[in-house]
């Protein structure tokens, strides 16, 4: 039973363990362009960037988010909410190890 | 040890502070008391602080940022305008090795940043710096005197607490060493005191040494300036009590432009005689505890040393007990009679009677902001809560704030309806204005509570060993009060989170109504100083919260700043009156804010008596000499208009609006 038990487990942990990392990484991508957007914003704040670069960049940021998005609906994976949120994954037995 | 006069040997000179609401003549007596000082045959310096000044005028002398000598009969005059932003700027060249020095060991940032924090401009630069301009001055002049003419109440309030505030600095300076210190410790090598070292000590000996001076009664008298009127009593009590309350305590009280008993027969004289012979009697009772001189008003506003002779002759003979000339007037029986009600005197409507066309002059559809501003004492916010209470009437449909942001507020005295710090609906005025008297202090407070741990860290992340910055949250900062106006001006208006139409602000005296205008680029400076910061240790510190929330602030400032100098959207009416010192006031005031681009349509000349008496407000004639003089700094389409003198002051809401409808335009 126990080697069942921990099979099972084990395999089950597996999977989730691959789904966390995989929305993992899109979190990072999208929070990676949710920064780089924030820093085109403060570079136009400075006047580091003019209206036209930024808007371009704006653009193509957003594409890229909308692209995401799409990919994480189209594989029926947690949608992401605006604010981003952290994965919260816990299994009973941890303690164990 | 600059204090100690090097001519006076180890006797320490003297410090006497004039302080008191805008308008009521601070300046003529801290001048007047100079003057006397000096021409016993003493060596005497007079400082103003305040920075709309009014010095020179009072002196008839082109006065600056250094000392100049005033004519004497015997003894020596200096006296200075103290031009903060310049003392500033100089004190940080002299020390700029030290202080860069001080922040490349206490902080993270690298040279180039250094030095442009080194430039950046400070808000409340002016009771920043007055202390050690004040002290610099005393110690190169060699004065056994000193003099002080402060800005307006609140500010004086402010400018007494700066000494503790500079030593609060100090001791953040000296805790950004401390680790280098240790370092070096450490590292074995005998570290000898450095010019950054001799900084730190200086400041914090400075501001101890002048704390202690302050504190000392006898070194150091404060004396309290007002009029004989209930609000300025009102004004005083609080004052008073928060003097008291910082242990700076004032013990005379000089009662000033009381009506000399032979005026005619002017009926708006008699009322206003009848009106002061109860504030009079209210003060002595109030006030019973101070010496008080009561000054008799001058037949014309004191200007130049003949006249300032005379106020400080008037000063030092009043008798200061109940009973003297002061009193002699109840038995001469001028009291007593018709003290009952208010003398609520009819005002004089002429032709212009519910005229209110200037309203739209003023204060066109689409306006988001109307400032009334001017000197201290003009009538300022009279005119600021008639107005808006004039406009909820006419356009019902409006949600109209008047927002008073004077630190020392009298809205509420005037509308005589209780008011506080939120937005309230005004006791018996329509049902579209609400009113809130500004409490930087408060919101302050509220800030710190709610962003002083994420500031304090944020801060912190370029501070070596935090170095105790979230102290500096412990401080009143300097120029707190026009930044929480900014911020709420930001929400009511930028942010339309206020919900509000119009915002009618009164302001405080010209002064620092001028810092409050310019505090939008100056925090942009700031902002964009931590954005770059943000940008360029991003690797290391991250973007959060901080960065998303200066690219909003400084996205609202921008639009503030635009909308400050697009005439549809803001404007500024300057309230005078008609006699020579507000008059060069107000002309300066027009000169900045021109050069600020804020569009001024009308000058309101208040008080303007009907019958032409020399005394109560402005006779006619000088309205006209008034009209001309401003004419030249006028800009086109600029309306002058006059509202008339009444005795006792328009107070209550339907007074008040009885007022406004008797204002009335006198030029284009």
């Amino acid at each position: 039973m126990i080697i069942v038990d921990s099979l099972l487990v084990g395999g089950i942990r597996f999977v989730l363990d691959k789904v966390a990392s995989a929305v993992d990484a899109e979190m990072n991508d999208e929070r990676s362009l949710r920064e780089e957007l924030l820093t085109a914003q403060m570079r136009l704040e400075l006047g580091e960037m003019d209206e036209e670069e930024f808007a371009a960049l704006e653009r193509e940021i957003l594409a890229r988010l909308r692209e995401i998005r799409e990919e994480q609906q189209a594989s029926g994976a947690v949608s992401l909410s605006d604010g981003g949120f952290a994965v919260d994954v816990t299994f009973r037995g941890d303690e164990d190890e | 040890m600059r204090w100690t006069s090097p001519s006076a040997g180890t006797r320490t000179n003297r410090l006497q502070l004039f302080g008191g609401k805008g308008g009521v003549g601070k300046t003529t007596c801290a001048a007047a008391a100079a003057l006397a000082a000096a021409e016993i045959g003493r060596r005497v310096l007079i400082v103003s602080t305040d920075p709309a000044h009014s010095l020179g005028d009072a002196l008839r002398a082109r006065l600056s940022g250094e000392p100049s000598q005033i004519a004497t009969r015997r003894g020596t005059l200096l006296a200075a305008e103290l031009a903060a932003a310049s003392a500033l700027d100089r004190w940080r060249r002299e020390h700029r090795p030290a202080l860069r020095e001080i922040a490349a060991r206490g902080t993270y940032l690298d040279t180039e940043d250094v030095e442009r924090f080194l430039d950046l401009a400070l808000p409340g630069a002016d009771e920043l710096m007055a202390w050690l301009e004040i002290d610099r001055l005393a110690g190169e002049t060699a004065c056994e005197e000193i003099v002080v003419d402060t800005a307006p109440t609140a500010h004086t309030l402010r400018l007494l607490a700066m000494p503790a505030a500079l030593r609060r600095v100090a001791e953040i300076l000296d805790r950004m060493q401390e680790r280098h210190r240790l370092m070096a410790e450490r590292f074995g090598a005998a570290r000898q005191p450095d010019e950054s070292d001799a900084l730190i000590a200086d400041l914090e000996a400075r501001s101890s040494e002048i704390e202690a001076k302050l504190r000392d009664p006898r070194q150091t008298s404060l004396v309290w300036v007002m009029l004989p009127e209930a609000l300025s009593l009102a004004e005083t009590r609080d004052a008073l009590a928060s003097l008291d309350e910082s242990g700076l305590p004032v013990r005379e009280v000089i009662v000033n432009r009381v009506l000399p008993p032979d005026t005619g027969a002017c009926p708006l004289c008699r009322e206003r005689r009848l009106a002061e012979t109860e504030a009079i009697r209210e003060i002595r009772e109030a006030l019973a505890d101070r010496q008080l001189r009561f000054v008799p008003e001058m037949d014309k506003e004191p200007r130049g040393r003949v006249a300032l002779r005379k106020v400080e002759k008037k000063r030092t003979q009043s008798p200061s007990s109940p009973g003297g000339w002061g009193g002699g007037w109840e038995r001469r029986g001028w009291g007593g009679e018709g003290l009952g009600g208010t003398a609520d005197i009819s005002i004089q409507h002429s032709d212009g009677i519910g005229d209110l066309s200037w309203l739209d002059d003023l204060a066109p559809a689409g306006l988001r902001l109307l400032f009334f501003g001017g000197k201290g004492g003009v009538g300022k916010t009279t005119c600021a809560a008639a107005f808006a209470l004039v406009l909820a009437e006419r356009r019902p449909e409006m949600r109209v704030l008047l927002l008073s942001t004077d630190p020392a507020h009298s809205v509420a005295d005037v509308l005589e309806v209780p008011l506080g710090d939120d937005e309230r609906p005004v006791q018996g005025a329509p049902a579209g204005l609400r009113a809130r008297e500004l409490d930087a202090g408060r919101a302050f407070a509220a800030w710190r509570d709610r962003h002083g741990q994420a500031a304090g860290d944020a801060v912190g992340t370029f501070t070596a060993g935090g170095a105790g910055v979230g102290e500096l949250l412990d401080l009143t900062p300097p120029g707190l009060d026009e930044l929480v106006v900014l911020a709420t001006l930001l929400d009511a208006v930028v942010d339309g989170e206020g919900g509000f139409d119009l915002v009618v602000v009164d302001t405080a005296p010209t002064g620092h109504a001028l810092r409050l205008l310019e505090m939008p680029e100056l925090a942009l400076s700031w902002d964009h100083y931590l954005l770059s910061l943000l940008l360029k240790y991003r690797e290391a510190v991250g973007l959060g919260r901080l960065a998303a929330e200066l690219v909003e602030l400084s996205r609202s400032l921008k639009r503030l700043q635009a909308l400050l100098r697009d005439p549809e959207h803001a404007r500024f009416v300057a309230v005078t009156r008609a006699s020579e010192l507000p008059r060069r006031e107000t002309a300066r005031l027009l000169r900045s804010l021109s050069k600020l681009a804020v569009a001024v349509p009308a000058v309101i000349v208040n008080a303007v008596s009907p019958e032409g008496c020399g005394r109560c407000g402005g006779p006619a004639g000088e309205v006209g000499t008034l009209r001309d003089r401003l004419a030249r700094s006028l800009r086109r389409g600029c309306a002058i208009m006059k509202a008339p003198a009444a005795f006792p002051p328009p107070r209550g809401v339907r007074r008040l609006a009885e007022w406004a409808r008797a204002w009335e335009r006198i030029s284009a």
